[in-house]
C-alpha cells in the first residue's frame, strides 16, 4: 500500500514536468510575444528599445534557456512574478484559487445532492416513463452551451426579475457572507445545472449495474422491499461510482468554470489561466495549468485509495 | 451503420430493441433531417438562385417573411440558409471529430490490449495523464499556436477551411482516451477467448486476428461512445466559438451564429433562438441516440425491476 | 410544527438572499469596462483601461482636453516662445531645440500632503531615463537632455528637438520621490515589479488627482474615494467604482439591472449593440456617440503587385459604398473618411479627392489595369491569374467581421474576388501586421491625439523591415518623397498659420495616391445615466475621466 502512494506520486510528479516543459513550449509557440504588440502600437519605440525591454523581462534567451532557467527557479521556490499583473505569482494565484474552490466545491456538492435521488428513481423505473423523464432532462442539462445558459440565467433573474446581481464576487464594501452568496448563486447554477445531467448518467448506470448482481437479486428474491434493497445494499455499491465522476470532474471543472466566469465577471482560475495564456504570462500561466493538473491527479488518486477502502477486492500489489 | 459487423440475428434483435426505445428514434429520425438539410439546404437555395452569403445592407434584422422564412440576420443574409449552411459546418465538426477520436482511440486501445506489458503501461499511463489535463487552457493554447512554426504547410494552415481542421484535429488529439479504455477492455477480454486461440493456432498473424475477430466484437461499445461523443464535441466548438478561437467567419457554425447574437439578443432574439435551439436539440439528440444504442447493443438492457 | 419553522427560516432565508441590492446610492458612481489595468504605474505599459483610472487618480502634466485643446492640469501655464517661457536652442549641426520652462501648481499636493516638487520631476527624469525600468515612452525621455531646477515649483526642460508640439509633456506623468524613490534604488533592474502604484495601491501619497483608490480586487473592480488633498475643484461624488466585465453582452445586461450606472465608450458596447440599446431604454439612460481620433482604414500592401497599380486602388475605394456601409450598419454615426485627418481636426481640409461608390469606372479603371477576363464571376488578367486579395483583420471583433463580410460581397460585383483571413489580435498587430506579412489587405484602426504627425505611419523611412528590427508603422510601404517632405516641414514650423497649408498638402497628396483605403472616423458609444451631466467624451487618447470635477447629479434628477 505505502509503496503503491509513492509510485503514485512519483508519477505524479513526473508527469507535472513533462506537463510543465510541454506548455511551457506551446506558449512559446504562440505567435506575437508582448513586446512585438507593444512596439507596432508605439510609434516611439526604437528597435534598441525592443531589445532591452526583451532581455529585461527575459525573452531574449532561447526557448530551452529559458524554460530550464524558469525551472531551476521554480524549484527553489521562486515562482517569480507575473507579467500581467506585475505581482508575485502566488499572490495573484491565492485569492483566485479559493474562488474557484468555492464555486467548483458548491456546484460539485448540489449537482451531487440532485443526482443521487434522481439517479435512483431512474434506475429504479428503467425505459419507464419517470426513467424517460429524468433522462431527457438530464440530457438538456449538459445539452446547452454554458455561456447561452449562463446568458439566459442573467436575463431572467438579474435584468427581468431583479432578484440577483448579474456578475462579479461580491458588493463592494461589504464583506458579509450573505452576501457572498447572492453572487455565488448564478454562477453556481449554471454550474450545476451543466454537471447534474452527467452524473445523474453516471448515478443511474452504476445503480443498474447493481441492481442486476446476485446478491441483490437474492435479497429481493428473500422478501426484502425495494426501498430497503436499495439503501442497504445498492447504494453502497454505487458509492465507487460516484467517487471515480466525481474526481474525474474535478479537472473539468477547474478549467470549465472558464466560460461562467467570463460570463458572470467572477474572479477565478479559469479565467486567470485563460488571461494567463493569451498574455504570454509563462510564470502564471505554468504554475496555474500545473495546480489545476496536481489537484486533478490527486483527486484521482484520492479516488483510487477510496475504491480500495470500499471494494476489497481491488489488489494494489505490484 | 450502428449495426455494422454483428451477425444476422443480433442485428435483426438490435432493430427490434431500438425501435422499442421511443426517444431514441424521434432522435435519430430528427438527426437524419438535419444531416439531410445541411446538406441538401445550399445547393437546393442556389438552385432556386438563394445564396446564403447575399449581404443585403438595406434588409438587415428583417422579420420573418415569405422571401425569409425565418427572417434575415445582422447583414441581411436569410437566417434559414445560413442555419442550414451553419448546420453543415457544425455537424461536420461533431461526426468527424468524433470519427477521428474513436480511430485514435481503437487504434491505441488494440496497440494497448493486444501488446500488453510495458507498451499497454505506458499507453495507459498516456491516457491517465491526459484524462488528467485541465482540457479547455490546453485547447485554447494549441488553438493560438502558430502551425506554420512547426513545420505545417502554410496552405493548410490558412486555407478557408483550416478552422475547421484545427477544432477536429484539437479535439480528437485529447478526446481518445475513452474509447481507447473500452477497446482496451474489451480486447483483454477476448484476447484468450476460445475463437481467437483458435485463429491463432491456425497461423492468423496479430494484426488479421485483431481486425477480423476482436474488432467486432469491441465495435459496440466504441459505436455508443463515439455518438455520445459527437455532441460533445459540437459544444466544444460552441465554447471555442464564444472564446474567439472557434469557426472563423466568414464561414457560419451555430456556434459562431450563436456567439454573434449574444450582443443583439434583445434588438434581434430570433438570431439567438434559432441556432442556440439547433444546438441544444441536436446535442440532446445524439445523447439519446447514443443511449438508444447502448440499450441495443447491450444484451443486458432489459434488466427490469418490477 | 417543526416543519413549519424550518420553512419559515427557508422563506426568511431566501428573502434575505434575493432582495434586491437596491438603488445605487447617489453619492457613489459605478461605471463599467471591458478591460483591467495591468498595471497602475502611469510610466510603464499603456493602456486605455489604466489612463481612465489614473484620470480620476492621477493627473498629467498637460493634456489634450475635451475640446481638443493643451491644457495645463499640474502646471501653472504652458510654455510658449511668444511668453519667453520658452526658448530655441540652436544646435551647432544646425538642427534645432527647446528649453521650456514649467511651473509646477503651488496648491498641487500628493494625497499624502505632501507639496509636489522639481524634486518629483527630477526623480521622475531618472527614473524615465534608466535604461532597465521598461518605461513606456524611452524616446520622450532620451530627447530630455537638461533638467534644470529654477527652485521647488519651477523647471526648465531642453528637448533636443523643437517641434510645433514643444509646449506637451503629456507623457510626463509625476512620481512621488518621497515615496517611490527608496523603492526604486533598492534595485531599479526589478523597479516595475515592487512600485507602490502596483504593491499598495491604496497608498494614499500616490494620489494626484480628485479621487484616490480605496479598495480594488484584482481584475475585478478599483473602488475610488474623494482626495481630501485635492486642491481642485472637488468632485460632485463621494465614490466612483470602476467594474470590470469583459463580455459585452453580459455589460448590458449589468447596465440593465442597475449594477453598472455608466459604460465608458472606448472600453464598452459596440455601437450596433449601443445603437440597439438607444432604441429600447433611451428613456433611462443617455446614449453619447462621440466621433473621434479613432481612424478605420484598410492598408493596401503596395509591393503586392497587383496593389502596386494606382488604378486598382482607385478601382476598388469605387468599388464600395462606404456610406451604405456606415449608415445602414452604423446608423449614420461614422462619418465616411477621405483621409486619416478627421473634420474635427482643425489641420483637416475639404479641398481632397473624394470618392463614391461608381462601379462603371471602377469595372473601367480594372480593363484599363488588364484585368478584363471575367471567369465565374471573377476577373482575370492576359497571363490567366485571378484578381484575387486576402483581407485580414483582428478575430473576434464582431463589427470589423461584419464590415468585412459586406465588403467582399460589394468588391464580388466588380469581379474582385476577396478572401477572408482573420487572425486574434496579438498575432494580427504582434507578427503579421508589424513585419508587413499580410498578403494585400489589413482592416484595422489607428489611435491618435489632436494634429498628430504621420511620421510613422506615411514616412518612408518609417517602413518596417528585418534591417530595423520591424520597427514603424508605415506598413503599406507607402514611399513618396513629397510626403516625406511634407512631413519634415511639418514638424518644424512653429506657426499655425503656415502649417496648415502644408497640412493641406499632405492631406492631397493621401488622398490622390490612396497608400490607405480610408473607410470612417470610429464613433464610441457613451452611455450614462439621464440624472447625470457634464461628462464630456474626449473622442482622442486622454480619458474623459480628466473632466470628473464637471460630472455631477442633474438636478431633479
Amino acid at each position: 500500500m505505502a509503496g503503491y502512494l509513492v509510485r503514485r506520486l512519483l508519477e505524479t510528479l513526473l508527469l507535472l514536468l513533462v506537463m510543465s516543459f510541454l506548455i511551457y513550449g506551446l506558449i512559446g509557440l504562440m505567435p506575437g510575444d508582448p513586446i512585438d504588440l507593444m512596439v507596432s502600437a508605439d510609434p516611439n519605440l526604437t528597435a534598441a528599445d525592443a531589445l532591452r525591454l526583451k532581455a529585461l523581462q527575459g525573452l531574449d534567451v532561447p526557448l530551452p534557456e529559458r524554460y530550464w532557467r524558469w525551472l531551476v527557479a521554480t524549484l527553489s521556490g521562486d515562482l517569480g512574478y507575473s507579467r500581467l499583473y506585475a505581482r508575485p505569482v502566488l499572490e495573484v494565484l491565492g485569492p483566485r484559487l479559493l474562488n474557484t474552490l468555492l464555486l467548483m466545491g458548491t456546484s460539485l456538492a448540489l449537482a451531487l445532492v440532485i443526482a443521487v435521488p434522481a439517479g435512483i428513481l431512474a434506475a429504479l423505473d428503467p425505459r419507464g416513463p419517470v426513467d424517460n423523464t429524468i433522462n431527457l432532462l438530464a440530457f438538456a442539462g449538459f445539452s446547452m452551451p454554458s455561456f447561452w445558459l449562463g446568458l439566459l440565467l442573467i436575463i431572467l433573474f438579474s435584468v427581468q426579475l431583479g432578484w440577483l446581481p448579474a456578475g462579479g464576487s461580491a458588493s463592494i464594501g461589504e464583506s458579509g457572507l450573505l452576501d457572498r452568496l447572492r453572487y455565488l448563486i448564478l454562477p453556481v447554477l449554471t454550474l450545476t445545472l451543466l454537471t447534474a445531467g452527467t452524473f445523474i448518467r453516471f448515478v443511474r448506470a452504476a445503480m443498474l449495474e447493481a441492481l442486476r448482481e446476485d446478491f441483490i437479486r437474492t435479497a429481493r428474491v428473500k422478501g426484502l422491499s425495494t426501498t430497503a434493497v436499495v439503501i442497504r445494499h445498492a447504494l453502497p455499491h454505487t458509492a465507487l461510482a460516484m467517487i471515480t465522476i466525481t474526481a474525474l470532474h474535478v479537472g473539468s471543472l477547474f478549467s470549465g468554470a472558464l466560460v461562467v466566469e467570463t460570463i458572470f465577471a467572477y474572479l477565478g482560475m479559469g479565467k486567470l489561466i485563460y488571461d494567463a495564456i493569451l498574455g504570454n504570462d509563462y510564470n502564471l500561466a505554468l504554475v496555474a495549468l500545473l495546480l489545476a493538473t496536481l489537484v486533478t491527479l490527486l483527486a484521482n488518486l484520492l479516488a483510487d485509495l477510496a475504491y480500495g477502502w470500499l471494494d476489497p477486492r481491488i489488489d494494489y500489489g505490484g | 451503420m450502428a449495426a455494422e459487423g454483428l451477425p444476422i440475428g443480433r442485428r435483426r434483435r438490435f432493430w427490434r430493441r431500438f425501435a422499442s426505445h421511443r426517444l431514441a428514434m424521434w432522435a435519430g429520425w430528427l438527426l437524419a433531417a438535419l444531416v439531410l438539410a445541411g446538406l441538401a439546404g445550399p445547393p437546393l437555395g442556389r438552385a432556386f438562385g438563394l445564396d446564403g452569403e447575399a449581404v443585403n445592407l438595406f434588409g438587415r434584422l428583417a422579420p420573418a417573411s415569405l422571401a425569409h422564412p425565418l427572417g434575415t440576420d445582422e447583414l441581411g443574409r436569410d437566417l434559414l440558409l445560413r442555419l442550414l449552411e451553419g448546420g453543415r459546418i457544425s455537424l461536420a465538426v461533431g461526426l468527424a471529430g468524433a470519427l477521428l477520436t474513436a480511430l485514435i482511440g481503437t487504434a491505441i486501445g488494440l496497440a494497448a490490449g493486444y501488446a500488453g506489458g510495458r507498451v499497454d503501461a505506458l499507453l495507459m499511463r498516456l491516457t491517465d495523464a491526459i484524462i488528467a489535463l485541465p482540457l479547455l487552457p490546453l485547447l485554447i493554447v494549441l488553438a493560438a499556436v502558430d502551425l506554420t512554426k512547426l513545420g505545417l504547410p502554410a496552405a493548410l494552415v490558412e486555407g478557408g477551411l483550416a478552422s475547421v481542421w484545427r477544432i477536429v484535429l484539437l479535439v480528437a488529439l485529447f478526446g481518445w482516451t475513452t474509447v481507447a479504455r473500452l477497446v482496451r477492455a474489451a480486447v483483454l477480454s477476448q484476447k484468450e477467448r476460445d475463437y481467437v486461440r483458435a485463429a491463432r493456432a491456425l497461423g492468423a498473424g496479430p494484426w488479421r486476428i485483431a481486425v477480423h475477430h476482436v474488432l467486432p466484437n469491441v465495435a459496440s461499445p466504441v459505436i455508443v461512445a463515439t455518438t455520445l461523443s459527437i455532441g460533445n464535441i459540437m459544444l466544444t466548438e460552441s465554447v471555442l466559438s464564444f472564446l474567439g478561437l472557434g469557426i472563423q467567419p466568414p464561414l457560419p457554425s451555430w456556434g459562431n451564429m450563436l456567439t454573434n447574437a449574444q450582443e443583439l439578443i434583445w434588438q434581434a432574439p430570433h438570431l439567438a433562438v434559432w441556432p442556440g435551439a439547433l444546438i441544444f436539440l441536436t446535442v440532446i439528440a445524439f445523447n439519446l441516440l447514443g443511449d438508444g444504442l447502448q440499450d441495443a447493443l447491450d444484451p443486458r438492457g432489459d434488466t427490469r425491476l418490477q | 410544527m417543526g416543519r413549519s419553522w424550518y420553512a419559515t427560516i427557508l422563506a426568511c432565508g431566501l428573502a434575505l438572499l434575493l432582495a434586491g441590492a437596491g438603488q445605487a446610492a447617489p453619492d457613489r458612481l459605478t461605471i463599467g469596462m471591458t478591460q483591467y489595468p495591468s498595471t497602475l504605474h502611469p510610466n510603464i505599459d499603456s493602456m486605455a483601461a489604466k489612463s481612465y483610472v489614473l484620470g480620476f487618480t492621477h493627473r498629467p502634466f498637460t493634456q489634450f482636453a475635451a475640446d481638443w485643446n493643451l491644457r495645463c492640469y499640474l502646471c501653472t501655464e504652458l510654455p510658449s516662445l511668444e511668453a519667453g517661457t520658452a526658448v530655441i536652442v540652436e544646435h551647432a549641426d544646425g538642427t534645432r531645440g527647446v528649453r521650456t520652462t514649467y511651473t509646477i501648481d503651488p496648491e498641487a499636493r500628493w494625497g499624502d500632503g505632501t507639496p509636489v516638487t522639481t524634486d518629483d520631476v527630477a526623480f521622475t527624469l531618472e527614473v524615465g531615463q534608466h535604461p532597465d525600468t521598461g518605461v513606456s515612452n524611452a524616446e520622450m525621455y532620451r530627447r530630455i537632455v537638461d533638467l534644470e531646477i529654477v527652485d521647488d515649483k519651477t523647471f526648465i526642460l531642453e528637448d533636443e528637438k523643437l517641434s510645433f508640439r514643444y509646449d506637451a509633456i503629456n507623457d510626463f506623468r509625476l512620481l512621488p520621490a518621497h515615496l517611490e524613490r527608496a523603492v526604486f534604488e533598492a534595485d531599479p533592474k526589478t523597479y516595475r515589479n515592487r512600485t507602490l502604484f502596483d504593491t499598495d495601491p491604496t497608498n494614499p501619497g500616490l494620489a494626484l488627482g480628485p479621487y484616490r483608490i480605496a479598495s480594488l480586487d484584482s481584475g475585478g473592480f478599483i473602488a475610488l474615494e474623494r482626495n481630501p488633498e485635492w486642491w481642485g475643484e472637488p468632485p460632485a461624488f463621494d465614490e466612483i467604482v470602476i467594474r470590470t466585465i469583459e463580455n459585452t453582452a453580459a455589460l448590458e445586461a449589468n447596465l440593465l439591472s442597475g449594477e453598472i450606472d455608466m459604460v465608458e465608450g472606448s472600453l464598452g458596447l459596440s455601437l450596433d449593440q449601443a445603437i440597439a440599446f438607444e432604441a429600447r431604454h433611451g428613456d433611462r439612460f443617455q446614449v453619447f456617440y462621440k466621433p473621434g481620433l479613432i481612424y478605420e482604414h484598410i492598408d493596401f500592401n503596395l509591393d503586392n503587385p497587383i496593389l502596386a497599380d494606382h488604378r486598382v486602388r482607385l478601382a476598388l475605394i469605387q468599388g464600395i459604398d462606404r456610406e451604405a456601409l456606415s449608415q445602414q450598419l452604423f446608423g449614420g454615426r461614422q462619418a465616411v473618411a477621405q483621409t486619416f485627418v478627421n473634420p474635427l481636426d482643425w489641420i483637416y481640409t475639404d479641398d481632397v479627392p473624394t470618392y463614391h461608390e461608381d462601379l462603371d469606372e471602377a469595372g473601367a479603371l480594372l480593363d484599363a489595369a488588364g484585368w478584363t477576363e471575367w471567369r465565374n464571376g471573377i476577373r482575370h488578367n492576359a497571363a490567366g491569374e485571378p484578381l484575387r486579395l486576402t483581407l485580414m483583420t483582428t478575430a473576434g471583433n464582431r463589427s470589423r467581421e461584419l464590415v468585412q463580410q459586406v465588403l467582399q460581397s460589394m468588391w464580388q460585383r466588380i469581379g474582385v474576388d476577396v478572401r477572408i483571413q482573420n487572425e486574434p489580435a496579438r498575432v494580427f498587430f504582434g507578427e503579421t501586421m508589424r513585419q508587413r506579412r499580410f498578403p494585400a489587405l489589413a482592416m484595422y484602426a489607428w489611435i491618435s491625439s489632436p494634429e498628430n504627425v504621420p511620421r510613422s505611419t506615411l514616412h518612408s523611412e518609417e517602413i518596417p523591415t528585418a534591417a530595423n528590427s520591424w520597427t514603424g508603422q508605415n506598413t503599406p510601404g507607402f514611399r513618396n518623397a513629397r510626403m516625406d517632405e511634407l512631413i519634415d516641414e511639418i514638424e518644424i514650423t512653429l506657426d499655425r498659420d503656415e502649417r496648415a497649408p502644408l497640412w493641406h498638402e499632405l492631406q492631397r497628396i493621401y488622398a490622390t495616391e490612396l497608400p490607405v483605403l480610408p473607410l470612417y472616423y470610429r464613433a464610441d458609444p457613451h452611455i450614462w445615466p439621464l440624472w447625470l451631466e457634464g461628462v464630456e467624451p474626449t473622442g482622442h487618447l486622454a480619458p474623459a475621466s480628466l473632466g470628473v470635477e464637471s460630472w455631477r447629479v442633474r438636478d431633479g434628477g
